[in-house]
């Protein structure tokens, strides 16, 4: 049996596919790749195949990963890619497919990038800056159990900051993976409460799953 | 900003946005500087029961196999994505290419129930096609069509299209858009066109078509133009067995209704309940090979995907050679681990071998449609399922591991009185009985009789068109009366809204002068009123009201056997005095045979030229 792990894109069209679909778009993949996927034994046996992160309905992503396994020891990664990308819908893509190396759980972080379109982007660029320099960001997160303060600014790495005519363009990185996860949105919004310049986000995109040490999990 | 960028602007404020922007695996994407003529599909409700219905599907893959046609699929936006739309001018567009629908060839409207008549006003509005059809263009574009069971009594919506194709549309479709393309061609004018195609059988162009009406509101004659046909004949396909039937389907992001490979099996129907306009108006029974519905099944289960399967028909154990097909498609099925959702069966004439099968795939509940709470009633309408019958089920069933059942009743049936109301309950009690007298029924668990009841609807073509509805009133006190008869809170009764069903009686067997209050009653906010949460009885009323018309004229009125009907000039194959034969039969409680024992002589054989079945 092989332990895969494929990388994918999601993008365009299929940035609509919210994750619960997500999950029932692959398993029809699967059905239509005709691949010898490993069935989950049981009452009620169906491929296994999982997601190592949930992507928000909306996000674009160069980078998503799925884990699963095929009965078949002789096949090349190359053709299982193939077979995939030949019944795979509209705006997804696998990149690539490749032998499971870490766990799941040494994911850490992940990278976004997005444009903060506005009238006024020196202002937006100048307030970027100037929520970085504070100590603390204080947002609203919803949990289980209501709604908890946190402090996001020890977490949140700056990656890169551009200026262009009518958007700044930003990457940055948070916390993901089974511990913790914060959502973009969640910047954006104290950035919203920070500065009082109107501005919309377009284009978020995931670019990267990372290890503690910002290595690309694999 | 190009309208693709309007819509992903707001894509996100708005319930499942993926049932918004196309690109569906299926989905068929294509050039439109080689496209010839542009046909956006449209069904009258939301994406999520539009995409469920199978004749969209076969249409859509015929129609785009011809490399010059493209057609789209256009469904009713949710109330959230409508608001949205409006504020920001996004007019209603088609899922494939997401251009408007108003730039379209043809504008093609299946109408599969009565209640989705004013969605489609609001989706003509949303489009920005004018919603009459006199006030659309004098060139030939924009042509709305409309197709399905409805257009058997299409007069309330006759103001509003320009062509009802009548019966079964494989071919006629594609006839009519040869035609358009050659007077395209041409440069013929709307009005030419539409003089040519009515010359198409079972095509139906109602603006050469007029009415007078008598004092007492019944029509007094009707009178045709232009020279189309005085009678309009309905299409069928006449070898089923090799029709087209696509080897895909769009496999939908978000969960639909039916979400699952269906392959139809048979059209039409061999045994004639009089309420059913369905057993009509399919006629004649046709069915596919074993080998055909097992290819069909396969291709559709590799090409799409899914892991789940059902069969169409009006009712599947009427096939010929079921337990063949059934042992095929069992075997098949479970090797490949896709699920085959079994329709109610008759287990009377199934084999041993194929029984056990059946119960190993078996997950859905038992349901029952036993329409009549008494066997007096049940020979009315001639649905022949007796007591014994029902028994028998029910006790093979709980000594299979069942403890619920579902029983389908209809309420304000011709000739009820209250012993059959009381009847539906005594049946009722008697199943629960049964349950507590079998030695080896499931142990632990409670079982539940859920009795579901349905108010008779009148509709054209059935020997009951001529019956009257019970009035609401009628049928509230029935209803209480079921209610009181009920012994057990182990029984459970629901019923219908009548207030629905009178209006369903209304808008089915209606003649043109109900146009102005489905307009009327769409301009005060009536949409979706298949919809509990979206229907406004209240305005309905006012509608009526407004346009002077009544609705009990049409749903709570005996229409005499020589009446001229608004549907009279549409021939469904199965003739009037037939329709008029069974009503009389079904007053004297007397049944009529299935076709598969007896001819009965409603016409289709004559109309076709053959006989249905060879009788030894
Ligand atoms: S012609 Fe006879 S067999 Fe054929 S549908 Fe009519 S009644 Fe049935």
């Amino acid at each position: 049996m092989l332990r895969l792990r494929a990388v994918f894109e999601k993008s365009g069209r299929a940035k609509y596919i919210s994750h619960l679909d997500l999950n029932r778009c692959m398993l029809r993949v699967f059905r239509r790749s005709k691949l010898p996927v490993w069935y989950t034994e049981g009452f009620n046996p169906h491929p296994y195949y999982s997601f190592a992160l949930a992507l928000s309905l909306g996000f674009e992503s160069s980078c998503e990963i799925m884990d699963f396994n095929i009965n078949d020891d002789e096949m090349t990664l190359e053709e299982i890619r193939d077979r995939l990308n030949a019944v795979m819908p509209e705006g997804m893509r696998i990149i690539s497919v490749a032998e499971q190396v870490k766990k799941i759980t040494a994911i850490a972080k992940a990278e976004y990038s997005f444009s903060l379109v506005s009238e006024d982007v020196t202002g937006v660029y100048d307030a970027v800056k100037g929520i970085l320099d504070e100590s603390e960001i204080l947002i609203e997160k919803k949990t289980k159990k209501g709604v908890k303060t946190v402090d996001i600014r020890p977490d949140l790495e700056l990656v890169s900051c551009e200026i262009t005519e009518n958007s700044v363009d930003m990457a940055i990185r948070l916390p993901a993976g089974t511990q913790t996860n914060f959502n973009p949105t969640l910047f954006m919004e104290a950035l919203k409460n920070y500065c009082n310049i109107p501005f919309e986000a377009r284009k978020i995109r995931r670019t990267g799953i990372l290890c503690e040490n910002n290595e690309k999990f694999s | 900003m190009n309208l693709k960028e309007k819509i992903e602007k707001h894509l996100l404020e708005v319930q499942k946005p993926s049932r918004y922007i196309g690109g569906e695996v299926g989905s068929v994407i294509k050039d439109k500087s080689k496209v010839d003529v542009r046909f956006a599909f449209c069904f009258p409700d939301t994406y999520d029961i539009g995409m469920s219905h199978i004749g969209m599907k076969i249409l859509y893959s015929l129609t785009n196999e011809r490399e010059n046609y493209w057609c789209e699929r256009c469904f009713a936006p949710g109330t959230d994505f409508e608001e949205i739309m409006r504020k920001n001018d996004i007019p209603l567009y088609a899922l494939e290419s997401l251009d408007p629908i108003k730039e379209f060839d043809f504008i093609g409207f299946t109408m599969q129930y009565e209640l989705s008549y004013t969605t489609v006003l609001n989706m003509l509005d949303l489009a920005g096609i004018p919603i009459f059809a006199k006030d659309r263009t004098d060139e030939l574009t924009q042509i709305v069509v409309a197709g399905g069971p409805c257009v058997c009594n299409p007069e309330p919506l006759a103001d509003f299209f320009d062509i009802f194709i009548l019966g079964e549309g494989e071919e006629v479709n594609l006839e009519l858009m040869d035609l358009y393309l050659d007077m395209k061609r041409q440069g013929a004018s709307r009005l030419d066109f539409l003089r040519r195609a009515a010359r198409i059988e079972g095509i139906y162009v109602p603006q050469f078509y007029e009415f007078s009406y008598k004092s007492d509101g019944t029509i007094e004659k009707m009178t045709v133009r232009e020279n189309a046909p005085a009678t309009v004949k309905k299409r069928i396909i006449k070898d089923f067995d090799k029709v087209y039937y696509p080897e895909n389907f769009v496999v939908p992001f978000t969960e639909i209704v039916h979400d699952r490979v269906s392959v139809e099996v048979l059209r039409g129907c061999i045994r004639g309940c009089r309420f059913c306009q369905a057993g009509f108006i399919y006629r004649p029974f046709r069915e596919k090979k074993p080998d055909t519905i097992y290819n069909e099944t396969k291709c559709l289960c590799e090409n799409t995907g899914y892991d789940e399967v059902s069969l169409a028909s009006l009712s599947t154990s009427d096939h010929s050679e079921i337990d063949g097909m059934l042992t095929k498609l069992i075997d098949y099925t479970a090797g490949e681990r896709i699920n085959l959702s079994l329709p109610s069966l008759r287990v009377d004439n199934f084999s041993e071998s194929l029984l056990e099968k059946i119960k190993k795939v078996r997950k859905s509940g038992l349901t029952f449609a036993a329409e009549g709470g008494t066997q007096r009633l049940r020979d009315v309408i001639n649905k022949n399922v007796s007591e014994e019958e029902i028994m028998n089920t029910c006790r093979i069933a709980f000594q299979g591991g069942y403890s619920s059942v579902k029983l389908y009743f209809m309420m304000g049936l011709p000739t009820e009185t209250d012993d059959d109301i009381i009847g539906i309950a005594e049946l009722a009690q008697r199943i629960l009985d049964l349950f507590y007298s079998i030695e080896d029924r499931p142990k632990g668990r409670s079982p539940q009789i859920s009795v579901s009841c349905a108010t008779f609807v009148p509709k054209p073509f059935t020997p009951f068109q001529f019956e009257p509805q019970d009035t609401r009133e009628e049928i509230e006190r029935k209803q209480k009366l079921l209610l009181d008869s009920v012994k057990s809170k182990k029984i459970r009764v629901s019923y219908h809204d009548p207030d629905v069903s009178q209006l369903e009686a209304v808008l089915a067997k209606g003649d043109r002068r109900l146009c102005s209050v489905i307009y009327s009653a769409w301009k005060k906010g009536c949409k979706f009123d298949s919809w509990s949460e979206h229907f406004k009885f209240g305005t309905w009323l006012e509608a009526f009201e407004e346009c002077g018309v009544d609705p009990a004229f049409y749903a709570n009125r005996r229409l005499a056997f020589d009446e001229i009907l608004p549907w009279d000039h549409l021939d469904y194959l199965v003739s009037k005095e037939f329709f008029i034969r069974e009503n009389k039969t079904a007053h004297k409680s007397v049944t009529t045979p299935n076709c598969r024992l007896r001819c009965s002589g409603c016409g289709v054989n004559k109309a076709v030229g053959r006989e249905c079945f060879c009788y030894d």
